[in-house]
């Protein structure tokens, strides 16, 4: 099924919750939403699912306008971000119970509902009542229970918010998977960059209530529009340091680029910590101390201080060893690695070079 | 100086067995940290070391001395815990001083020394006047690890110290630890189930499993040589690739190898998997010696902006960690190939060597 939002707006009183958002979802996708909290996402899925109404604007489904149409008839599965289980019944009970309000036969409720539970591994929780779970274990029979709508939209809310790194790991390939085998159409809210990076085949940067970027997690990730993409999108965060360009140089931090352009005073330059070279010196060159080195396997990643500033560095481990906690590094980074947003709006005004 | 001696220990509660007949050694002044997710059992074992829980059987000895019967405050220890207790009306400098008060042996002039060192260490002289009430969490934090250095204890524990403590605090609380170890030098033990924090801080790390240590070992040598296929899974950004293989006689079949793998004849029956690290599998766009061809799923961006895809090769999915995005040709294949010395050999979970 596909999703529209049209026009759409919201507020709560002066508080422009969704400012007029056009957009189109494609059936059969899995779509994640990222931004900073109260951008709008939680929002936007309440208004899908029916718990809110907008001021203005529609929402269409698969070409019908359910903008006014009750909850309980919109058919979208839904798994908010606060849940609540029912603490009388089993957890076999609350996972099943969209499918016994829908009278579906007992023994195809069986079958779903060990697949759900197989998936979240809760599958030997199903005869314990909620007070004698932990907040995961709960947390897992909610996603469980959202999932189990005859639904083909599915709206997830930061589902793994809390959980353990490696859980979530698993339960992202078996979201993934199971989105393809239901041929189900997912709007994906996410606080975790890594989550974002790894489930997305559209990304969709909200902040303020508005759509600041749309595309693929290459996009995304390569060209950002908007300091709100390069701050939330990338794991390690990517460096944002505050500055001032005036008469054709931008001074940020330990870094002084010239600038041909017009360019406003004020100033945010991002930086990936990849594009941080450890003993480099192409480009913009400058020393740091070495504050911490996190060993993640396959990559490190090295917490500088150059002058005061903080900087996150990030590389495979085998490209050369790790570099000695509290030793002094040289590193550059290429004018061409750095992307310059106004301070303002968050726009990207362009890069250190082409 | 003392090693932390588990000689046979087992935990039980009812019929569930928290610590199953553990016998292991933690070297003197090294940082051990018990690696495992929830419910492996790590706790219960720290908190025997401590003296809050007693082992159902078996003995802990602190060098020569058997502390299995003696009571937290008899064992001469430090802790610092999730939630630390500190008295909120008293300086950070006073709750830093407050637990050598009890040690008669000490002057007045060496615990003021004492003191003055440990707020150099956290970096901290400048809050020594402040109320812990007006910290933050990571500082306070900070201010428990410094209070339980202070005493100059041989041995300190550390229960999952950075849970509550936002990112950014957590980053200072985690360099502050390892300049604190760094100096003195305490056999320490670390309960954490944050591998990253494991490989960054041990100088060994016990990776537990249902009661049970898995592997005692160096970080790196935990990463590249699991002894167990949940070593390779849990270590990781994403966890080892696992492919089933079949076993002809001396040869080992599978779908990532284009000729069999010869191994020795008393390898036994059972599962055998093979595993291979994501960052070990390589790609190319040609056909070449030992090449087997795959199919590109998806591909996006991992840790530090490295290119993640997802390969099936026959009924095997296989992640790969590169450089650069996939080589995929037109028809959206891509040619794998994993070499033999990275490739690890598992039978019914346990590593095997060829």
């Amino acid at each position: 099924m596909s999703v529209s939002f049209q026009s759409l707006t919201k507020r709560f009183g002066a508080d422009l919750a969704i400012d007029s958002l056009d957009l189109d979802i494609e059936p059969e996708s899995f779509t994640v939403f990222c931004g900073p909290p109260k951008c709008g996402k939680s929002v936007l899925f309440r208004l899908l699912v029916g718990l809110e109404t907008p001021d203005s604007g529609s929402i269409i489904l698969n070409g019908t306008d359910i903008t006014r149409i009750g909850p309980a008839n919109r058919q979208v599965g839904y798994v908010p971000q606060s849940f609540a289980l029912y603490p009388h019944l089993t957890v076999y009970q609350n996972i099943a119970y969209p499918l016994t309000l829908a009278r579906r036969p007992k023994d195809e409720i069986a079958r779903r509902v060990d697949r759900a539970a197989g998936i979240l591994s809760i599958t030997h929780l199903l005869e314990k009542t909620p007070d004698l779970l932990s907040g995961g274990e709960k947390q897992r029979t909610a996603v469980a229970r959202g999932l189990l709508h005859d639904a083909s939209v599915f709206v997830l809310d930061d589902p793994l918010v809390g959980l353990d790194y490696k859980l979530r790991e698993r339960l992202m390939d078996e979201l993934k998977s199971l989105q393809t085998e239901l041929k189900a159409t997912f709007l994906y809210a996410t606080s975790d960059s890594m989550e974002a990076l790894t489930m997305a085949e559209r990304l969709i940067v909200l902040d303020k209530g508005r759509k600041v970027q749309d595309g693929s997690v290459e996009t995304v990730y390569r060209e950002p529009d908007h300091l709100r993409a390069m701050e939330l999108i990338g794991f390690p965060r990517a460096n944002l340091i505050g500055g001032r360009h005036s008469s054709g140089l931008l001074e940020a931090g330990p870094f002084r680029i010239p600038l041909h352009r017009d360019t406003p005073g004020e100033v945010v330059i991002g930086i990936r910590p990849e594009a941080i070279k450890l003993g480099g010196n192409q480009g913009i060159a400058a020393s740091a101390e070495v504050r911490l080195v996190e060993d993640l396997g396959s990559e490190y990643v090295v917490y500088l201080d150059s002058n005061g500033q903080a900087l996150t560095a990030a590389y495979p481990v085998g490209d050369s060893p790790a570099p000695a906690f509290q030793s002094s590094q040289g590193f550059a980074v290429e004018p061409r690695d750095i992307v310059i947003f106004d301070a303002g709006s968050g726009a990207r005004i362009g890069r250190g070079a082409a | 100086m003392a090693d932390i001696i588990i000689d046979h220990v087992t935990k039980r509660f009812g019929t569930f067995t928290a610590v199953d007949d553990l016998d292991i050694r933690f070297s003197d002044g090294d940082v051990t940290c018990l690696l495992g997710p929830s419910g492996c059992g790590k706790t219960t074992l720290m908190r025997m070391i401590a003296g809050l829980e007693t082992p159902s059987s078996g003995r802990i000895l602190f060098g020569e001395r058997d502390v299995t019967q003696l009571p937290p405050r008899k064992r001469n220890i430090g802790m610092v815990f999730q939630y630390p207790v500190m008295y909120p009306t008293l300086s950070v400098a006073e709750n830093i001083a407050q637990p050598l008060k009890h040690d008669r042996s000490l002057s007045r002039g060496e615990r003021e020394r004492r003191v003055e060192e440990v707020l150099d260490l956290l970096d901290m002289r400048k809050q020594a006047r402040a109320f812990i009430d007006d910290l933050d969490a990571g500082s306070r934090q900070k201010v428990a690890v410094g209070r339980s250095v202070a005493r100059q204890t041989d041995i300190v524990l550390f229960d999952e110290p950075t849970t509550n403590v936002e990112v950014n605090a957590k980053l200072q609380l985690i360099r502050t630890f390892k300049a604190v170890t760094q100096r003195l030098k305490q056999t320490i033990v670390y309960v954490t189930h944050d591998q990253t924090e494991a490989m960054t801080l041990a100088d060994r790390i016990a990776l537990m499993k249902d009661g049970s240590i898995v592997q005692y070992d160096a970080p790196r040598r935990l990463y590249n040589d699991p002894s167990t296929e949940f070593g390779g899974w849990f270590l990781g950004n994403p966890g080892m690739n696992f492919i089933a293989a079949e076993r002809r006689g001396n040869q080992l079949h599978a779908t990532i190898l284009d000729s069999p793998l010869d191994v020795a004849s008393d390898l036994g029956g059972g599962e055998i998997v093979l595993g291979i690290r994501p960052e070990n599998v390589l790609m190319h766009s040609e056909p070449g010696p030992g090449s087997v061809e795959g199919r590109v799923t998806e591909q996006t961006i991992g840790i530090a902006g490295r290119n993640l895809a997802r390969i099936a090769v026959g009924s095997a999915v296989i992640k790969v960690k590169a450089d650069g995005p996939a080589p995929v040709a037109a028809d959206g294949t891509v040619q794998l190939s994993f070499p033999r010395d990275r490739i690890l050999v598992f039978r019914n979970g346990a590593r095997v060597t060829l």
